[in-house]
Order: structure tokens, then C-alpha cells, then sequence
């Protein structure tokens, strides 16, 4: 308001020296002019869609300390001590459980901050994602980070992760018709874990979103999501299907994008599994990976090809504000993904590289203070 | 000549299409739900030939018998047919969901438990049925006699929207046939739209509820439908299709269920490739005037015989 006034004023001294009119005070002029051209710089820089990031500079040492440190090289995924937090003073935590696909059971942690009161006030909340083959476990240390930082946040485990429900199928015919839409009974049933599916974790997101929203104490209209790795695309994916979601941070994750033209192709190994599977209800496994040494279905990584965020970005509303975290030296992640993406979005799309670093290393140490940090910086500024 | 022919053998072959053509249940998964399809096999069909084939998807709320007869008519004309139930309609397994919860560690993959479990059926998912199409597809390229290069897709009324997202995301699928598609017209943003706030209240329930959610019913649509509908978009799928992939639309002039301008014949102005719109004169959206089924099958059999 200070800067409106000023520019009133000088504007006003202008128009008076302009026609002629003798200014009561020169010096005026002068003060005014400089008062407006301060005010304009500050204004400016108050304004910017960004957010600083001179937390990146004053720990670039430490960064490149922790890069070379043979104790925190981090190849295979990330280790049991990453994951190791202490709860802030203040943050209190409970466990909940929420549902997508009309009653299939999902997990989710909320980190409630100092003063959270569900009666009093209106609290901006976040939800919390992790990646492939990873659980809650590994990324509550964010979610803490955050209601530290004065946000609510709910670390989620999707669907056949971790402390959530797993699917379900039938180990003998299914007799039911169609007289009637709900049938209960007892039946041999198989349970499947870590059945890894892009198109349900988005939804699971989706389905957390609501939990949020209907949560008391919580603003509905100041949501947030951040995730990582694989989840860091799934948020992408989120946004351009939901525009309940003001803010998202993705941290050492694939925006890719659609091939020219047409589907993505499939190979061989995929085409042989996927008829396989149409056929016997069984199909091929490969390693899951990274943080948890599980298998996944080889077609998981097929149908997750057909997903790529960095196609859509168009779809994303442009009142959207996205943070994206890099690391510099991602071995698994191609380095143009996210500042294209960025690029093509007419919003505020911001990308932060993490000098040094691979893709594990975002999660310990220095990098996890710099990129949690980052990530509540950016919440706050666009939860408001 | 041969067309005097083929009308003979039309001619001929519309009562009796079944003395010609055999066919079979068979059982397809997926995403571990069994579900149904009726095989349909051309006359002379060698298990060790490779015969073209096409996936037929029924409309909304509908089961595979309302779409037999396209099947069969298919099969008369050279193509290996398969119709299909998707899951959770008519003799496809429902959507199973355990009524007591079972905790298994992420380590151990499978598990099998006897359980109470409770079964849902007949849910209207788009996204599912889509992959019901696609998975479908796998399975015939896996049946003994058809040339997995050549397998096809149908679809009408829902179905054919579901075409278009099937085409557009899987590079399986090179020739399909959308009749009388609803496939969100063209006019409709291309971003996503907020809910009206009384179904939002419902996607917040949902998400926040154990209790089983409604199912739709010939009347109108539940919340969980509505909500996946609110979320179905084909149209934003057309220009994705490889100009390699031939499309036809079939249409009925008359349909009063879906706008032929903003559907069909707009997304046959987005594709790249080969494409044509048949519009089956007199006929409204269920085909079922004197000689609309014909047509209809007709246009899509020669489609299917040309591009397969």
C-alpha cells in the first residue's frame, strides 16, 4: 500500500511539473521518485512466483561433502538410517485410515503441528507420497518436517504398500450375478502386495485429498501434495486430473513425455506377459527394487510407460504452483524432464537442481534438510 | 460380380448366420477378475491358420448378449469375434474387496486365505472397462489360429468412447470401430472442471467411509459413477491416436442420446489416419429400425475385412 501511495504522489508531482504547474516542494519530486523506483524494486521481488533458494549456495559444500562421503553413497535405494527421524515439539501424530475405489482400505499418518486445533482455525494440509516400492515409513521424516514448518501432512501408503489394504482376487469362480450389486460371503482368496500402479496411486492421492478436505481444522481450498521419485510423477499426473491441488513439489522425479505420435510401444517380453496374463490370470515378475526387495509384475512397468505427465502439463490449471527438487546427478531420472515440463506450463512452475547429488542421496543428510526445506518453503508460500 | 455375390450371400446368411459360424464361453482375466466373453469362429476356422479378430464391447450397463448378434455376423464374414462381459456385469466376476481386514507383510507377495470377502458388481468405471477391452485383446492374440498382428476393436454407445481411449493407448490396436460413441464432445475444456459442491460432498464421503457405495440403477447414475464419469474424457484421447491406426464411426442419423456433430464426426475430424463415418440412415441410437443392425454390422465387418 506504502508503494500505491508513493506512485500516487510521484505520478501526481509529475503531472504538475508537466504542466507547468510549480511544484509546492522540488525536493519532493525527487523524494518521490526514489521512493517509487525502491518501492517498484521491492515490489517486484515480493511478487516473484519463486522462491529463494540460497539454501542450495550455503550448502553446496556440505553437499558436495556428502556426495563424496562413501557412507552416504546411496545406489541401490535408500537404508533404514534414512528414514530415522525425531517427532518436533509441538507435532502430534495419528494413524488413519481412508478409502479409494469405494471401500478398499489405504493407510495414512497425519502430522498435526504445534496449536493444531481441528475447532479452531483453518490449516493448509499436504499430502505425503512415496516411491516405487518404498512405504510411509521411509518419508514420514518429510511430513514431520512439514507440520514443523506449521502444516498438516499426511505421509500415505498406496494401494498394496505397506500398512495398506492389498488387492484381492478370487482363488475359485465368482457365482454372483447381477440380481444384486454387493454380495458378501466366504470365499479362498488371494492377496497381492506391491502391485505397482501408477493409475491407482493417482487415484489414492486423489482419495487422500478428500480425506483432507473433510477433515475438521482443514482449509479444503489449501492443499498441497508433494512425492518423490516415482510419486514426484504421480503428482504430476494428480494435477492434471484434479484441480482441488494448489500447490505440488516433486523431488528426483520423470516428467516425461508422450512419444511423437501414438501409443507407447510394446516390447516383446510385455506383449508375450500381457497375453500370458489375459489368458491364466498369472503373469511374469521382475525385481522391484530400490528401498524394499520386492518383486513387481513385469507388466506394471509396461502399463507405468503409458503414463507421461510431461504430455499433459496443457491439462494442469495454470493457477497451479509446482516446485521441482533435481538432483544433479540422477542416474535414474533424465535430466530435461522436469525444466521442459516446466517450460511448457503457462503457471509457475519453478525447478531447483541439488548440485552433486544421485537419486537416493535427495533423502539423507544435508539433501534432505536442503530439499524438505525447499518443499515447506514452497507450501507455505503458495498455501496461504 | 463379387458384390452381386456378397449380397447373395448376405442375402442369404442373415437368418442362418449361426449355421456357419460356431461358437464358445471363454474366460479372460483381467487384472485378476475372470470375466466372460462368447468366442465367436468363422466357418472353416483352423486352429493353425491365422485368421483376423475383433474385441466387441457392450454400452452402458449392458452385457454381452445385446451385442451377440454383431459377433456373429462378424463371424460370418471371415472375422474371429469376441464379445464381451466387462467385470462385474453379466458372467464376469465382480470387484472383491475383503469384509475383515487381512494384514500381510510387503515381503510376503502372494498369500491365499480363506476370508469373508464382499463382492461388487455392477459398477460403471470407464477406466476399467477400457482395460477390460485391452485385456481382451491380449487374449486373442493368444488363441490358437488368430494372427495376433490383426486383432481389432468394437465398441457402441460407451463402448465407443472406449474405443477411442483403447486406440489411443495401446499400440496393440490398429483398426476400431467407435457406433454410435459417446465420446465427450468436443466443446468440452480440456482441463479439468471443480465438482458441483453436492458431488464433491460425495467424493469427500467416499473417500472417508467404509460403507459400500450405491450402484447405479437404469433411473440415473450413483456418486461413484458420476464421479468417474466426471472424469471420463475420449475426446481429450482423440488426437492421440497414431495416423496409423484406421477408425471408423458409425452413426445413426437419427440418435437422440448423443450430439453426431460434437461426437463422432468431430473425433473423426482429429484423426490422422484412415477414418470414415457411416451414418446408417433412419435409424435412432439403438439401431433397431428395419435393417439399422445390418447396416451397421456391415459397415464395421468391411471396415475390419479392409484395415485388418
Amino acid at each position: 500500500m506504502a508503494f500505491l501511495r508513493g506512485l500516487r504522489v510521484f505520478v501526481a508531482n509529475l503531472l504538475r511539473v508537466s504542466s507547468g504547474e510549480q511544484p509546492r516542494d522540488r525536493f519532493r519530486v525527487v523524494r518521490t521518485t526514489i521512493c517509487a523506483v525502491a518501492a517498484i524494486l521491492s515490489f517486484g521481488r515480493g511478487a516473484s512466483a519463486q522462491i529463494p533458494t540460497d539454501i542450495v549456495e550455503r550448502s553446496r559444500a556440505d553437499l558436495q561433502k556428502q556426495a563424496a562421503n562413501a557412507e552416504m553413497k546411496r545406489e541401490g535405494g535408500t537404508q533404514p538410517q534414512d528414514w530415522a527421524y525425531s517427532l518436533p515439539d509441538g507435532v502430534s501424530t495419528r494413524q488413519v485410515t481412508f478409502y479409494v475405489d469405494g471401500g478398499f482400505p489405504l493407510y495414512g499418518k497425519l502430522f498435526l503441528p504445534r496449536g493444531f486445533s481441528a475447532r479452531a482455525g483453518r490449516w493448509p494440509a499436504v499430502v505425503v507420497g512415496h516411491g516405487i516400492n518404498a512405504i510411509s515409513i521411509g518419508i514420514e521424516k518429510y511430513a514431520a518436517r512439514f507440520a514443523d514448518r506449521g502444516l498438516v501432512a499426511m505421509a500415505i501408503d498406496y494401494r498394496s504398500y505397506g500398512f495398506s489394504g492389498s488387492e484381492v482376487s478370487l482363488l475359485e469362480t465368482d457365482a454372483t450375478t447381477d440380481e444384486r450389486s454387493v454380495w458378501e460371503r466366504e470365499a479362498r482368496v488371494q492377496l497381492k502386495r506391491t502391485d505397482l500402479n501408477n493409475l491407482h496411486e493417482v487415484d489414492d492421492f486423489r482419495a487422500a485429498i478428500s480425506f483432507l478436505q473433510g477433515e475438521p481444522g482443514i482449509d479444503a481450498d489449501r492443499i498441497g501434495i508433494w512425492g518423490s521419485s516415482n510419486g514426484g510423477s504421480v503428482v504430476i499426473m494428480v494435477v492434471e486430473q484434479d484441480p482441488r491441488v494448489k500447490a505440488v513439489v516433486s523431488q528426483v522425479a520423470g516428467v516425461g513425455n508422450r512419444p511423437a505420435a501414438g501409443p507407447v510401444a510394446i516390447p516383446p517380453a510385455a506383449l508375450a506377459d500381457s497375453i500370458q496374463r489375459a489368458r491364466t490370470g498369472k503373469g511374469a515378475e521382475v525385481d522391484g527394487g530400490f528401498s524394499f526387495r520386492t518383486k513387481i509384475d513385469l507388466w506394471s512397468n509396461q502399463a507405468n510407460r503409458e503414463f507421461r505427465p510431461g504430455s499433459a502439463v496443457d491439462r494442469i490449471p495454470e493457477t497451479t504452483k509446482i516446485l521441482s527438487i533435481i538432483a544433479e546427478h540422477d542416474e535414474l531420472i533424465p535430466a530435461a524432464g522436469a525444466p521442459d515440463a516446466a517450460k511448457a506450463f503457462k503457471g509457475t512452475w519453478q525447478v531447483v537442481v541439488v548440485p552433486y547429488l544421485t537419486h537416493f542421496q535427495m533423502y539423507s543428510g544435508t539433501a534432505f534438510e536442503v530439499g524438505s526445506t525447499l518443499a515447506a518453503d514452497w507450501f507455505l508460500k503458495y498455501l496461504k | 460380380m463379387r458384390f452381386v455375390c456378397a449380397l447373395a450371400v448376405l442375402a442369404w446368411a442373415t437368418p442362418a448366420v449361426a449355421q456357419d459360424v460356431t461358437s464358445r464361453d471363454v474366460r479372460f482375466y483381467s487384472e485378476g477378475i475372470q470375466c466372460y466373453a462368447r468366442l465367436y469362429l468363422p466357418k472353416n476356422f483352423k486352429p493353425d491358420a491365422k485368421a483376423p479378430a475383433v474385441v466387441l464391447a457392450p454400452g452402458w450397463m449392458q452385457t454381452e448378449p445385446s451385442i451377440d448378434k454383431y459377433a456373429a455376423r462378424f463371424a460370418a464374414r471371415g472375422l474371429v469375434a469376441m464379445a464381451i462381459d466387462y467385470r462385474g456385469w453379466g458372467r464376469s466376476g465382480g470387484y472383491v474387496y475383503l469384509a475383515e481386514p487381512i494384514r500381510v507383510d510387503d515381503r510376503q507377495r502372494f498369500s491365499q486365505h480363506t476370508a469373508k470377502v464382499r463382492i461388487r458388481r455392477k459398477r460403471l468405471l470407464p477406466v476399467d472397462q477400457v482395460l477390460d477391452i485391452r485385456n481382451a485383446v491380449a487374449y486373442l492374440q493368444g488363441e490358437p489360429g488368430v494372427d495376433p498382428a490383426r486383432v481389432g476393436i468394437w465398441g457402441t454407445d460407451m463402448g465407443g468412447g472406449h474405443v477411442v481411449v483403447a486406440a489411443a493407448t495401446d499400440a496393440r490396436i490398429k483398426v476400431a470401430v467407435a457406433q454410435v460413441p459417446i465420446i465427450e464432445g468436443k466443446d468440452a475444456p480440456r482441463q479439468a472442471a471443480p465438482r458441483p459442491p453436492e458431488l464433491h460432498a460425495a467424493e469427500l464421503r467416499l473417500a472417508r467411509s467404509a460403507a459400500v457405495p450405491a450402484a447405479p440403477t437404469p433411473a440415473g447414475a450413483d456418486a461413484e459413477t458420476r464421479l468417474a464419469l466426471a472424469d471420463y474424457h475420449p475426446f481429450w484421447f482423440a488426437d492421440q491416436i497414431a495416423d496409423t491406426t484406421a477408425i471408423l464411426f458409425v452413426i445413426a442419423e437419427h440418435d437422440a442420446r448423443v450430439r453426431n456433430d460434437a461426437n463422432a464426426i468431430a473425433a473423426s475430424k482429429a484423426m490422422k489416419g484412415p477414418t470414415g463415418v457411416t451414418v446408417v440412415n433412419g435409424a435412432t441410437h439403438g439401431l433397431a429400425t428395419p435393417g439399422a443392425f445390418e447396416t451397421a454390422a456391415d459397415a464395421a465387418a468391411a471396415w475390419f475385412l479392409k484395415y485388418l
